[in-house]
């Protein structure tokens, strides 16, 4: 507990570096600025702005990162109560009620209570991600390649099989993204595989072209084709900006338990967060006292996703920073954005280079300040950019997503696979098969065979190191739970149904 | 439930399935060239790509089976405005289409500022702009202004291309 405090304490010394302070500051902005455009998730502008840290200290490039991330969660609300566009699942839920009430000309209050709700959720999740990293460390580093790879095993099913609305759907994209992975030198033995003597292919393929190119070129083509030529309604601002009495009285409970449920979900390697922003819709109108404003814009319905949202975000640090194991898309590029410097995060991570993470976590609190003061009162400037007309907006979006391709490697063949990964995206947006896990896939895949092939070497090839270990055991059977379950209450509920 | 429950015919659908099923074989294939000694691990740079492979064959038989029984489960609605959507537009496809591509033949040769100038003319006439002229004046001035920022601020090298005499005029090298 005291180590932990000197340690933060340390960390904000770094955060509160002024060059720190401004890459965060910059971060947030442009990270809002470019959250707020329709279509433009948190995933995607992580991706896009991963070129602009290029030259900057691994310190400063990953502050700057932890305020794009902030700044793209909360452009992306603003978004999605204005224009009713979720930008990603887990707006879903605040676009029920937020929506609703900008259309009542109340998207002040709404915008008002999705930032304040943000920030106290993030807050909170923060320290708690503070007080459990170290916890999560001091078991990890008990961990050996054969509890990694049955960690990993339960990350990729509850990426794929657990949540969305098709087991096979989710299994599909999670192994095509494992097959991406495969791509390049094999890094046990230098054999190159699926490279068909394409020098470029060697290195592999890379996670922010398969993001970029499945989120903003699939995206464009995808809303090209199909929504292009409808007309955009935006609902304008009218009335106070602000809360009123009953407006934060109805709020704050709700950005409490939120929180609750949201950081659970994102700390256990369970993936997204789109199951505990609809948890926390549904116990807030469960809980209301006024249900019936429900689905006609009543605040708690915005409050509680939101904050769910940020929560479960924040959460998610804890198994990136502590294990290296990303659980949402957006962690996945995070994880890329952490190799490019060659950090692996991991429990050695925290031994090793305790500098850069605790100045990243005191620049959460930093961030998350940051982003309160900077962005309530600049709404008007996020509501303009709303108002780009939607062939500009997309031209600029490809600009952007092609630069992030290119700068990689100054290659034409990232552009060219660009492409191919942009109709990928598309067919997977049309028919309904979500993206998430071939990103998670591409990333973890190498990882996990690399834990799994170590953990057999070191048993000589007997496989029984993975149930004879308790923790990889346990964690196997766990597993077995996430799948088998589910099953078998469909199976049950079916022939209750069924009639007699 | 009941979406699911409904007979439908989706030729797309199986066109997926299918792909899915020759990936895999594919992968089984490719897994078959690679060399399978593994040292103390026993399981050599074959042994992923052998499981991937075997998945996605069993994905794509698992999804075909979901076309022959129904069609896939738990879709959004087939007809484009139940979505709220329009109609496929192949115009808008294309254009987006031809606008990624001149940007591939062009970055090298012409260089990253009119590629990106011709790249978001051609994606805004795809949604639908009519005019080519004004896109791409914009979009030049767009990339112009993200070229200077990463060779001036960034300090990192994008291709000049055509207009590289110009540039150094300008004192952006």
């Amino acid at each position: 507990m005291g180590a932990t405090l000197h340690a933060l304490m340390h960390g904000f010394e770094i955060a509160l570096l002024p060059m720190n302070l401004l890459w965060g500051a910059i971060g947030v902005t442009l990270g809002t600025a470019v959250g707020v455009l329709p279509g433009v998730g948190p995933a995607l502008t992580v991706a896009m702005l991963l070129p602009l840290t290029v030259k900057l200290s691994p310190v400063g490039a990953l502050i700057m990162f932890a305020g794009i991330y902030y700044g793209a969660m909360f452009g992306g609300s603003t978004t999605t109560i204005l224009l009713n566009t979720p930008g990603e699942s887990a707006s879903i839920a605040t676009a029920l009620e937020g929506n609703k009430m900008a259309k009542r000309g109340r998207a002040g209050p709404a915008l008002a209570t999705s930032a304040i709700g943000s920030f106290v959720a993030g807050t909170i999740a923060t320290l708690l991600v503070t007080l459990l990293a170290p916890l999560v460390v001091e078991v990890a580093l008990k961990f050996g390649p054969a509890e990694y790879f049955a960690l990993m095993v339960f990350a990729f099913t509850t990426v794929s099989a657990v949540l969305g609305a098709s087991t096979v759907r989710g299994l599909t994209s999670l192994f095509v993204g494992l097959l991406l992975g495969l791509v390049g030198i094999d890094s046990q033995t230098g054999q190159p595989r699926f490279a068909f003597g394409v020098p470029e292919l060697l290195d592999g393929v890379d996670v922010v072209v398969l993001a970029v190119g499945l989120f903003a070129v699939g995206e464009a083509l995808y809303v090209g084709a199909y929504s292009s030529r409808i007309p955009e309604v935006m609902d304008k601002i009218t009335g106070s900006l602000w809360m009123s009495k009953s407006d934060w009285k109805r709020s704050w409970p709700a950005w409490l338990r939120a929180t609750a449920i949201g950081f659970p979900f994102g700390s256990i390697p369970a993936g997204g967060a789109e199951i505990p922003t609809f948890l926390s819709y549904a116990v807030e109108k469960k809980l209301s006292k006024y249900p019936e404003e429900f689905g006609h814009g009543a605040i708690e319905g915005v409050a509680g996703p939101e904050a769910a949202n940020n929560a479960s975000v924040t959460g998610a640090l804890v198994p990136l920073l502590t294990l290296g194991i990303p659980t949402s898309a957006t962690a996945a590029i995070l994880l890329a954005a952490f190799q490019n410097y060659g950090i692996q995060p991991g429990p050695m991570l925290f031994q090793m280079q305790p500098d850069l993470v605790w100045g990243l976590i005191a620049s959460l609190y930093v961030g998350n300040v940051m982003l309160l003061i900077l962005n309530l009162p600049m709404i008007g400037i996020w509501v303009k950019v709303l108002t780009i007309p939607q062939p500009l907006l997309y031209g600029g979006i490809l600009v952007f997503a092609t630069l992030g391709a290119y700068s990689l490697h100054q290659s034409v063949v990232d552009l060219a696979t660009l492409y191919v990964f942009g109709l990928l995206g598309f067919a997977m947006r049309r028919w309904d098969i979500p993206v998430a896990p071939a990103v998670i896939g591409l990333i973890l895949g190498p990882l996990a065979e690399t834990q799994f092939r170590r953990a057999l070497s070191i048993s000589q090839g007997d496989p029984s190191v993975f149930y004879q270990h308790p923790i990889s055991a346990t964690l196997f059977a766990f597993t077995a739970l996430l799948i088998v379950v589910p099953w078998v209450v469909r199976r049950v509920k079916r022939a209750r149904a069924a009639p007699r | 439930m009941s979406r699911a429950a409904a007979p439908r015919r989706s030729p797309a659908e199986a066109a997926l399935s299918i792909g899915v099923l020759l990936l895999g074989v594919a992968t089984a294939v490719g897994t078959a060239m690679l060399p399978s000694e593994g040292g103390y691990a026993r399981i050599g740079p074959n042994f992923m790509p052998g499981v991937t492979g075997a998945g996605l064959i069993l994905l794509g038989v698992w999804l075909l089976y979901e076309v022959l029984s129904g069609g896939w489960r738990n879709m959004p609605p087939q007809d484009a405005e139940a979505r709220g959507e329009h109609a496929f537009h192949p115009l808008a496809f294309a254009w987006v289409s031809v606008g990624l591509f001149a940007h591939m033949a062009l970055i090298q040769s012409g260089g990253f500022v009119l590629a990106g100038a011709m790249l978001f003319a051609c994606v805004a006439r795809g949604f639908g702009s009519p005019r080519f002229a004004r896109d791409l004046a914009i979009g030049f001035t767009i990339a112009l202004a993200v070229f200077a920022f990463f060779v001036l601020v960034l300090t990192v090298n994008l291709p000049a291309g055509w207009l590289a005499p110009l540039f150094r005029l300008a004192g952006i090298e």
